[in-house]
């Protein structure tokens, strides 16, 4: 009898089988727990986050390997993007614990929560069929809709999780509706089989196929936050609790990328010259949405979701031109971009503290005086996401704009450029906050040790890694290798 | 050996950033650059055995590739690499000796300044740039050395910064060498340009092979007239060395450079940095060697600075700027070294002048602590009885100086004269007079100084006199350190580096061009007693005479002539009006369209319009549209829809 | 046969849809809608739709109508205010139904009758077919969606069920192990003066 998959595809899926197992351990385990011992569901958390990190890696690919009937893609690409995924997903654990704790939202049901979600993300990685995407996409984003809603006792919280949850759905139903008129064209919900069904389409399925790629597009447009699919980022971010916004900002993002990886260049490269219009049309619109109307912003939390916007503008440049050197600039802007969203949003958790949320620009005024150290890793965060060399910033600004020439676009880098130069200014106006502004509050910072060092790492790691950019570029080309 | 290379570098940036950055002790901060300066020279001293006595290859390495920009059938790394072979061999031999002789004198020099571990940060940060320069294997972190050298040297011309006159002086060798850097950098440009490389041995190398091509490549800068690409190249770079080693008509920056602490005139602006500029000629022979004119060129520059700063020093009466219009003349002579093709006596004469102009900068030093910073020559005299160490090390230096057999000097001088004669290239005959001549004043000058200095009346008033103090230890051991070689580098070096194949795989000079022949050389004393047979000797000799006879025996002599020559006097102590010329040219010129400029471009149009305006466009866009964020939620799913209608009428209808 | 009862069937389901909206009392609408489900679960009955004939009744009739009725009777709608808006709703509500009516047509206009499914595979039964097609092929996404019911059910839990901060209750271990020292004091002071 043919059970649709072969035993050795448990091994390709073992990352997920133990996740999933975990979470539901951690689940069941975390009701019998006394309060005392609610620490160990952390670290149980996290322990399951490096074990499926190390099945990750024992299972890396050297090769294209289909499981599942095709519907589960194991490749060197969906292989690295975990891996980041799960470092992301355990440095938020880490970054959240006593802010949670302080605000008595450190449940069991965040972590499982979280962890529901990281499989979703996982799944979304390496999804190889329209219906494994829209179902890992579910996955992921109920979680994060309980999760911002997980803070009760805030009516911003639970607005912030109402608005999310009914535009989440709408934009789900979109790309749902883009799905189904791809399958009623090609008849395929495999991605190899639209993708050769397509390439000899004839052209009069052409305006059918493009109908619902456009539908497709918004889908994926609503989970990166590109304009005008990005009204609820800067909702959520700021009225989610820091330490949710900082797991929304960062994995999920990757984990979108991945999905729009599969599903326009596995899936409709054939249909590039389309997609590659509205992807234009897009980012121009969130370069600039983002980085002009980030410049008003009084509230940190709200000024990070409009810089999200326009990176998520740059992120598309790569991506739109189309080539895989231009996809490998990408995969390389969105690991530098959630590298520095983590650090971003772990500074705001750093000087947060019982009942004091660190969420207004003010509150970083004078930081160098209050703590030298933090305000050069916050320098060097905000340094890197202006995008001045030789942070990794700039090589991720710098290798997307060089593709976006390449591919004979001049005229949308030298715009890029511009934003980018406007952009600057509010990164700035943190650093001279930081630096050159008396500050009001003179509490010393306190944070657990492995906090201090992990967020002191994660901005060194910007310094060094773009210091040595090639060695990050290199990898980010060498898995596309593999894809195409 | 890669890594021995490495701690030479590295062990000298560690010890600048210890006693600069963090709040050390002086003690801590003397001992920490000492030390690892000292690591650099002994391990010097090994590379010095290595490549030069034991004969091994050149190490020639990529250590560490910032990044590569471009692709496929143009790339450009930005590479970190070393090229150790005889000639930066002798070159990190003589700038971690001069060096770490410099920190030990720093430590009594310095004693009472605030600061002192600011001094030894940047002396230590100098070794450090100043190596990377020499050692460097591409042009890109060459002009790295070159301009973190000139920074380093900006910093310790403003040492003491609240001194205005120190601050004009560093101000002005940063802008004049901005003069000689943009020239640099634009050679570079055209090397990369005509070459598609930066680095030394690619670019070297394609030289070598395709030498008639290369000689004969034109460009056409003004439409109509075709320019050979060397010889634009080789004068572009050759206006970088102008900048960095002051030769006429960007020398004025050095007089003034007198500013910054004396240690730093030994170390800098006499025996290492400004020779930058020489070495870098030297390095670039492949490519000079294909320019005639260029070459030329070269040669009257150095002709006119040898000679013309030579007569500056006559009238000057401070100590170091005599000692200062020495070192210009003394560059001058390696300059027309490089341009008669002897590139080995440029070189030979940059080793031995390396040694007894960083004594005599010393001996100086000494003298202005034992004066107690008095610098007037005039208010000197006799003051070998008080500091008898420093009036020997001084005679040593001074009769090196002026080429005295068999001091050091003597030898790389003759060289440099017997090379000129030997040259046919246009220029050479005036150039030829130049160094002859200039051999009689700087005989003069450097007199001069001595006798006025060290012998005669006693000139100080009374306070003073009463107060001379000796010389500490750790000033008087550099200064004989630095005799040593003053006397022997000449004899024991001459054969090796000008007839014998030490520079091989170096200097690459066209067998017409070759002044030195092996079969003419019958070891370094035959060499002297040709000397006594030849012009340049007795020109020296009439020069102590002269200043002797007027300094020593008639001193009222002077007065009377400079009564007779007023306006020969006069334009000497104007110092040719180069630096009127400039204040009332350039700066004045500058600052006056800057005014213009900034008052109709900058505040009006830029400030006013652009900045400004721009800003507060922006600004003003930006708090209206973020009105649309409503917060309603039916408001955002609309945007949604829109969103979706757009994209629909756009790319499916 | 077949054709017969289909017709009745549907004749039914047409009866109690219009029903559902123009009964007053909505518990009888709420029974109408019952009725309507099974009427069309046994449409797809005769389509040999079993399996899905018998979810709509287990999932629809069986759960969300009783908790429909439950809502109803807890609620306890004015039905007055609740029919105000009939008349007024009526045009758009009419509209809709003819757009959905008009799609309908266009739909069946393309109908390809030669393609019905479910005359060809009489032998094995629906229920089989969609087991054997959700256990085996479809394995992978079936335990994903069974992972968002999951997700579901813990997000439905974590957001309502609170141990609210005013509930007061007893903690018998404490109180059993509270000595008199914990309660009491004996505080010796002098008696007060009179005066």
């Amino acid at each position: 009898m043919n059970l649709g998959f072969e035993s050795t595809d448990i091994i390709t899926l073992l990352p997920e089988i133990f996740l999933l197992t975990m979470a539901c351990f951690i689940l069941v385990v975390d009701v019998y727990l006394p309060e005392k011992l609610r620490h160990l569901t952390y670290q149980l958390a996290q322990g399951t986050l490096v074990g499926t990190l190390l099945l990750v890696i024992s299972i890396y690919p050297s090769s294209l390997t289909l499981a599942m009937d095709n519907m589960f893609i194991n490749d060197a690409m969906g292989a690295l993007l975990k891996l980041v995924i799960l470092a992301i997903v355990f440095v938020v654990f880490l970054y959240s614990r006593s802010y949670l704790q302080v605000r008595n939202i450190l449940k069991g049901e965040y972590f499982v929560l979280g962890l529901f979600a990281t499989l979703g993300m996982l799944i979304m990685v390496s999804a190889h069929n329209l219906l494994i995407i829209y179902l890992g996409l579910e996955l992921m984003s109920l979680s994060l809709y309980a999760m911002v809603a997980m803070h009760r006792d805030s009516a911003q919280a639970a607005e912030a999780a109402m608005k999310y949850f009914i535009l989440g759905a709408l934009a789900s139903g979109m790309l749902l509706y883009g799905m189904s008129i791809l399958y009623g064209v090609t008849g395929n919900l495999d991605l190899a089989a639209i993708a050769t069904n397509i390439s000899d389409a004839d052209s009069n399925k052409h305006t059918a196929l493009v109908f619902g790629l456009v539908f497709i597009v918004i889908g994926l447009a609503f989970k990166l936050g590109a304009v005008p699919f990005h009204m609820w980022i800067p909702d959520v971010y700021q009225g989610a609790p820091t330490a949710i916004t900082l797991f929304i900002s960062s994995a999920p993002k990757i984990a979108a990328f991945a999905i729009l990886m599969r599903l326009l260049v596995d899936g409709l490269s054939s249909l590039y010259v389309d997609w590659q219009g509205m992807l234009i049309l897009l980012s121009i619109l969130s370069m600039a949405t983002g980085n002009i109307i980030a410049i008003a912003q009084t509230n940190i939390k709200r000024m990070f979701a409009y810089s999200t916007i326009s990176h998520v503008g740059f992120l598309m440049l790569g991506v739109l031109s189309a080539n895989q050197a231009g996809y490998a600039a990408s995969l390389f802007y969105i690991i530098t971009y959630s590298l520095m969203g983590l650090g971003g949003f772990g500074m705001i958790l750093l000087l947060s503290r019982v009942g004091f949320e660190a969420e207004n620009l003010d509150d970083f005024k004078g930081l160098n005086e209050r703590s030298p150290w933090y305000a050069f890793i916050m320098l060097i965060l905000m340094l890197s996401m202006a995008g001045v060399p030789p942070l990794l910033g700039f090589w991720a600004k710098w290798s997307v704009l060089n593709q976006v020439i390449q591919a004979g676009f001049i005229w949308l880098a030298v715009l890029a450029v511009l934003f980018a130069v406007i952009g600057a200014f509010y990164y700035l106006r943190i650093i001279k906050l930081m630096y050159f502004d008396k500050s009001e509050d003179r509490t010393p910072i306190e944070a657990n040790m492995d906090m201090k060092i992990t967020l002191s790492i994660n901005g060194l790691i910007i310094l060094f890694l773009g210091l040595m950019p090639d060695m990050l570029m290199a990898k980010c080309l060498k898995v596309l290798q593999v894809l195409i | 050996m890669k890594n021995i290379y490495l701690i030479i570098v590295l062990a000298p940036l560690l010890g600048a950033i210890i006693a600069g950055l963090f709040n050390v002790s002086r003690r801590v901060a003397h001992t920490v650059t000492i030390g690892a300066v000292g690591i650099s020279f002994l391990l010097s001293l090994v590379v010095f055995k290595h490549i030069i006595l034991e004969g091994n290859p050149a190490f020639n390495e990529i250590l560490y590739t910032w990044l590569t920009i471009g692709n496929g059938s143009f790339s450009l790394p930005f590479e970190v690499g070393f090229l150790v072979d005889s000639l930066t061999a002798i070159m990190m031999l003589v700038v971690t000796f001069v060096s770490l002789m410099v920190h030990i004198y720093t430590v009594g020099y310095m004693h009472d300044d605030p600061g002192y571990q600011r001094f030894f940060s940047y002396i230590s940060l100098f070794t450090f740039s100043m190596l990377m320069l020499v050692m460097s294997n591409n042009f890109l972190q060459l002009f790295f050395g070159w301009e973190a050298v000139g920074l380093v040297s900006y910093l310790l011309i403003g040492f003491w910064y609240t001194r205005e006159t120190a601050i004009y002086a560093n101000l002005k060798a940063f802008l004049v060498n901005r003069v000689g850097d943009f020239g640099f950098l634009l050679g570079i440009a055209m090397v990369l340009m005509y070459f598609g490389s930066l680095n030394y041995t690619e670019v070297f190398g394609y030289v070598q092979q395709n030498e008639e091509l290369v000689q004969n490549a034109t460009i056409n800068l003004i439409p109509g007239y075709q320019w050979s690409i060397m010889t634009v190249t080789c004068i572009l770079l050759f206006i970088g060395a102008m900048g960095k080693s002051a030769q006429v008509p960007l020398h004025v920056w050095l007089p003034d450079s007198m500013e910054g602490p004396t240690p730093i005139s030994a170390l800098i602006h006499a025996a290492t940095m400004v020779t930058a500029g020489i070495f870098m000629v030297a390095r670039m022979s492949p490519l000079f060697e294909l320019s005639e004119t260029a070459l030329s060129f070269v040669l009257v520059i150095g002709a006119i600075t040898a000679l013309f700063m030579g007569f500056l020093g006559l009238v000057q009466n401070d100590i170091k700027r005599v000692v200062a219009y020495s070192t210009l003349s003394q560059l001058g002579y390696m300059t027309v070294a490089l341009g008669a093709s002897a590139y080995a006596a440029g070189i030979f004469h940059l080793f031995t002048h390396a040694f007894f102009k960083a004594l005599l900068f010393l001996a100086a030093g000494a003298v202005i602590i034992a004066m107690h910073h008095e610098q007037d020559i005039r208010k000197m005299g006799g003051l070998k009885k008080y500091m008898p160490i420093t009036y020997w090390v001084s005679l040593i230096g001074t009769l090196a100086l002026i080429g005295a057999p068999p001091f050091a000097g003597f030898f790389s001088k003759d060289a440099i004269i017997h090379a000129v004669a030997h040259s046919d290239r246009i220029g050479a005959n005036f150039a030829y007079f130049a160094v002859l001549f200039g051999v009689f004043i700087t005989a003069l000058y450097s007199f001069r100084l001595f006798f006025l200095v060290f012998h005669g009346k006693e000139r100080m008033d009374e306070h003073t006199r009463h107060h001379i103090t000796g010389t500490p230890k750790v000033v008087w051991i550099p200064l004989v350190a630095l005799a040593i070689p003053s006397v022997l580098a000449g004899m024991f070096a001459i054969g090796p580096m000008l007839y014998g194949n030490l520079f091989d795989g170096a200097i690459f000079v066209e067998h017409s061009h070759q002044a030195f022949h092996a079969d003419d050389y019958h070891g370094w004393f035959f060499f002297m007693l040709h000397g006594f047979m030849q012009l340049p000797l007795w020109f020296a000799a009439a020069g102590v005479g002269v200043a002797y006879y007027l300094y020593m025996k008639e001193p009222d002599l002077p007065e009377l002539i400079k009564g007779r020559f007023d306006t020969t006097y006069s334009i000497l102590i104007d110092k040719y009006g180069f630096d009127r010329f400039n204040d009332w040219f350039f700066a004045g010129g500058s600052r006056n369209i800057g005014t213009k400029l900034w008052q109709s471009g900058d505040v009006k149009w830029i400030d006013g319009v652009f900045v400004n305006g721009s800003a507060n466009l922006v600004g003003w866009f930006s708090s209206t549209v973020r009105y649309v964020q409503t917060g309603f939620l039916y408001h955002y799913a609309f945007a949604m829809i829109l969103g979706l209608a757009v994209l629909l009428a756009l790319f499916v209808f | 046969m077949i054709k017969i009862l289909f017709y009745f069937f549907a004749l039914i389901l047409i009866f109690a849809a219009t029903r559902v909206v123009t009964v007053r009392n909505p518990v009888h609408a709420a029974l109408f809608l019952i009725l309507a489900f099974f009427s069309s679960a046994a449409v797809w009955l005769l389509l040999h739709a079993e399996f899905l004939a018998i979810a709509l009744i287990l999932v629809y009739v069986g759960a969300v109508m009783v908790l429909f009725l439950f809502v109803i009777m807890m609620l306890d709608v004015n039905l007055v205010r609740l029919r105000e808006g009939f008349t007024r709703y009526l045009p758009v509500g009419i509209l809709v139904s003819a757009l959905i009516l008009l799609q309908m047509v266009l739909v069946l206009r393309y109908w390809n009758t030669t393609e019905v499914i479910a005359t060809t595979m009489v032998e094995i039964p629906n229920t089989t077919l969609l087991g054997m097609a959700l256990y085996t092929t479809y394995l992978y996404p079936f335990e994903i969606a069974a992972a968002i019911l999951l997700v579901a059910m813990i997000a439905a839990i974590t957001l309502t069920m609170r141990a609210r901060r005013s509930n007061k209750y007893q903690k018998p271990e404490q109180q059993v192990n509270v000595r008199r020292a914990d309660r009491v004091r004996l505080v010796k002071m002098l008696p007060e003066s009179r005066d």
